[in-house]
């Protein structure tokens, strides 16, 4: 039984293919990287899984629900980062967190304790009770990671998770992320840092233009690409190799 | 006072939960939502003091504006006319709330956080919609209640129950054609263009609304002769079109239980209107609203391109040609255009400068104006006087204001970019950018006051402008070369500390007052030449001053 079923997805803005038929099945417990470059699918795929987007062609279902009759279900039992920070800066980590968890209908001092022992972890519990317009862009990350995570969801979504993420916060959102899995958790995130992906994903989704166009293993990509590396197989899946000759014009132009 | 509020929705909450709404969790978001609103910074508040990190700006607001309404309600009692005060206080709350939900709320309305914030949650459509209005509807209320309780409570005490109640509904009715009013404008700013574009009228609205604040406190006392509002108010075809009108004549027909056929249909209006547009806007404008706004917001998959604003047509700026007659070297071109671009188009230059502009009309009328008898003969005999000095002289006071305000900028830590390059003489950073405010900011004002002296004086005049043109270049410059030295845009904003600023300003009025005390001097010395003579003394001083400027050395610029 797939946790995870997508049957000939497609998604139009305005007449716009960004989809144009995703079929995927993934199985409980696994680490699914999703990768593509920008505009390739990846954040409307993810938005569709997670109910926020309502509106597509195809099948999904997820945890065996279908999105779009049981999305309050599903919301409830999923979690979800998305990209490039989006929170509400005027609030605290506590008050965001206590914000977020009511919506999860958490009660109040289980968010409280939960979110503070978290932050703790993120070394953010001397900025608790401060702001966060004056955060930086890895602390906000922290601050969503702990609210998507806090109900404890089955299955996890991550919209480019890491970045803006620092050195340290990486290795631990790492860290966090094989854990997640050892505790039989699902986790389906999208990216384009190669090297990450690489290292922990169970299973490489590889998609552009709206279309899957890799689909197994690290290894099997490998193997497939006959490359080294998964930034080789990435530009060589994508077609987009021609940037040998774009650095060389590049310090052409320089000289001149 | 939203605690109030919350507490009358609680009441309600059998009602929600009948709807199939999930209250706790809609009480939740509303709750949250307004502890943001606490906390937003209020454009029309932003220069009147220092923001502080904890005060309750909304509540600041709320009480300025109840202030506002005592005064405002006391034209009922300043006019005989019932439906003559009432006009004016509808008018006054409908002007208040439109500009307020424009300058203000659109920050709620076009925030697009809340997409990616609420809905992964598990919050059904109708939890949130229903959140979003009783939001909506708290904040309206908050304001409605501190801009119309004086003026109601002032006409319950005046005119009585019957009228004060009407009037509790006319104005809850006018609220809603704000909304109405409001709606329509973001609707059509955003079908017409994109989200920056729209981000930029709000701003030009903000600045409008805050010129009309400072403005109308300064000019309204002297216009409004109250005499003349004692005659009986006359009803023209054209006041079937006005809402206010209608409004005051529903409280009239109530007030005197007059119910003939003019006032029927002005009560029908005042019911009828305002209740369908809001019924109409919620039906169809509604939907299409929020698309748009979802679309604008979409990211992912559609990149719009009509959201690139293109601005090089690769021809020659206006900037560039100025930028080639006003400066020396390559150096201070650049920071002369660099200067010239960016406050054109940064919102919290704009928002901080231009309303100041509007300050320069305001001054010119006080100053000319002032000596109390009436503007037909002031007008008459102004040919007579020197007040052409005030047209060329009260540009510089707001117009030196730009130099403080140029040096910050949010994207202060850009200006890295100066200390990394090979600037011999980063004075000429300082002296393009003070060239290129000079050039933009006062001499189209000057120019243009210089037309209305000509007209007013006739070509007598000529040398007093010329020699006024380089006496204010000269108070410029030692405006500029009096205060701390910064690159263009280098500042972090709100770090105005600035101990000797009282001084700084004192000595700048000094520099100006001395200036014009010369030039009355001149005139009144009737040596017509003397003003001809001394212009090429004054330009060379202040070539002196830019002399100055540039040859600053790196250790006098503040960072």
């Amino acid at each position: 039984m797939s946790i995870i079923q997508l049957n000939q997805l497609k998604k139009q803005y305005s007449g716009n293919y960004v989809l144009k038929g995703i079929d995927l099945q993934f199985s409980a417990g696994e680490i699914i990287g999703y990768i593509g470059p920008n505009g390739a699918g990846k954040s409307t795929t993810i938005k569709i899984l997670t109910g926020i987007i309502g509106d597509f062609e195809g099948e999904a279902t997820v945890l065996g629900m279908d999105v779009r009759k049981n999305p309050l279900e599903i919301k409830q039992r999923i979690g979800y980062i998305p990209e490039q920070a989006a929170l509400y800066e005027v609030l605290t980590p506590n008050e965001y967190l206590d914000f977020v968890g009511k919506l999860y209908q958490l009660d109040e001092a289980t968010i409280y304790k939960k979110g503070m022992d978290l932050l703790r972890l993120f070394e953010l519990a001397d900025k608790a009770d401060m702001r966060m317009n004056g955060f930086s862009k890895g602390m906000k990350q922290k601050v969503l990671l702990i609210s998507g995570l806090m109900h404890n969801p089955e299955i996890i979504f991550l919209d480019e998770p890491l970045s803006g993420l620092d050195a340290n916060a990486v290795i631990l959102v790492k860290e966090i992320l094989a854990q997640l899995k050892q505790a039989g958790k699902t986790i389906f995130y999208s990216s384009h840092i190669m090297d990450v992906v690489e290292k922990i994903s169970d299973r490489i989704v590889i998609i552009n233009k709206g279309e899957v166009i890799a689909d197994g293993t690290f290894e099997s990509l490998k193997s497939e690409a006959h490359k080294g590396s998964l930034e080789n197989i990435f530009t060589a899946l994508t077609g987009d190799s021609g940037y040998e000759s774009t650095a060389h014009d590049f310090v052409d132009i320089l000289k001149n | 006072m939203d605690k109030l509020l919350l507490k009358l929705v609680y009441l309600c909450r059998r009602l929600f939960t009948s709807q199939g709404i999930d209250f706790s969790r809609m009480m939740t978001i509303v709750e949250t939502k307004l502890t943001m609103d606490k906390r937003r910074v209020y454009m029309n508040w932003k220069q009147k003091q220092q923001q502080k990190e904890n005060a309750n700006h909304l509540n600041s607001i709320l009480f300025f504006y109840a202030l506002m309404g005592i005064f405002i309600g006391a034209v009922l009692f300043a006019i005989p006319s019932l439906v003559l005060g009432m006009i004016l206080i509808h008018s006054y709350v409908l002007f208040m709330m439109s500009m307020t939900l424009i300058t203000d709320f659109s920050t709620v309305l076009l925030d697009t956080t809340d997409n990616q914030v609420i809905l992964p949650k598990p919050v059904s459509s109708k939890t949130l919609f229903m959140a979003r209005l009783v939001h909506i509807l708290v904040y309206l209320l908050q304001f409605t209640i501190a801009i119309a309780i004086f003026p109601i409570g002032l006409a319950f005490f005046k005119y009585g129950a019957i009228a004060g109640l009407v009037m509790i509904v006319t104005t809850l009715l006018t609220v809603l054609l704000a909304v109405f009013l409001t709606y329509l404008l973001y609707l059509l700013i955003i079908r017409f263009s994109s989200e920056e574009k729209v981000k930029d009228i709000v701003t030009y609205f903000q600045i409008l609304m805050t010129v009309l604040f400072t403005v109308g406190f300064q000019i309204l006392p002297r216009m409004i002769n109250l005499s003349q509002l004692t005659q009986a108010f006359e009803l023209h075809w054209y006041s079937y079109c006005l809402p206010p009108v209608w409004m005051a004549l529903t409280i009239e027909a109530f007030h005197n239980l007059q119910f003939d056929a003019m006032h029927l249909s002005m009560i029908g209006l005042a019911l009828i209107v305002p209740t369908f547009t809001f019924w109409a806007m919620n039906k169809y404008l509604a939907p299409s609203f929020a698309k748009k706004l979802a679309a604008m917001n979409a990211g992912d998959g559609i990149k719009q391109t009509v959201a690139v604003v293109v601005v090089q047509q690769r021809k020659k700026q206006l900037s560039q040609t100025l930028s080639n007659i006003a400066c020396t070297s390559l150096i201070e071109k650049s920071a002369f255009e660099v200067t010239w671009k960016m406050t054109g188009r940064d919102k919290s230059f704009k928002l901080q400068f231009y309303p100041s502009l509007a300050y320069i009309p305001v001054f010119i009328f006080i100053f000319v104006f002032k000596s109390g008898k009436d503007i037909a003969t002031v007008w008459q005999y102004l040919s007579t006087t020197s007040s052409y000095l005030f047209f060329f002289y009260v540009p510089m006071l707001t117009v030196s204001g730009s130099i403080m305000i140029v040096a910050f900028n949010e994207n202060y830590l850009a200006s890295w970019v100066y200390h990394s390059l090979p600037v011999y003489k980063p004075g000429e950073l300082v002296s393009g950018m003070m060239k290129s405010l000079f050039v933009k900011f006062f001499m189209p004002v000057f120019l243009l006051l210089f037309g209305v002296c000509l007209y007013v004086w006739g070509t007598a005049i000529i040398d007093d402008a010329l020699f006024a043109l380089f006496n204010n270049l000269f108070c410029f410059l030692v405006v500029a070369n009096l205060t701390e030295h910064y690159l263009p845009f280098s500042r972090q904003p709100n770090t105005q500390q600035q101990s000797g600023k009282f001084l700084k300003a004192m000595l700048q009025l000094i520099a100006i007052g001395v200036t014009i005390g010369i030039h009355f001097l001149l005139i009144k010395t009737n040596l017509p030449w003397l003003l001809w003579l001394l212009a090429p003394v004054m330009a060379f001083a202040s070539l002196l001053l830019i002399k100055r400027l540039q040859n600053l050395k790196w250790y006098q610029i503040a960072i």
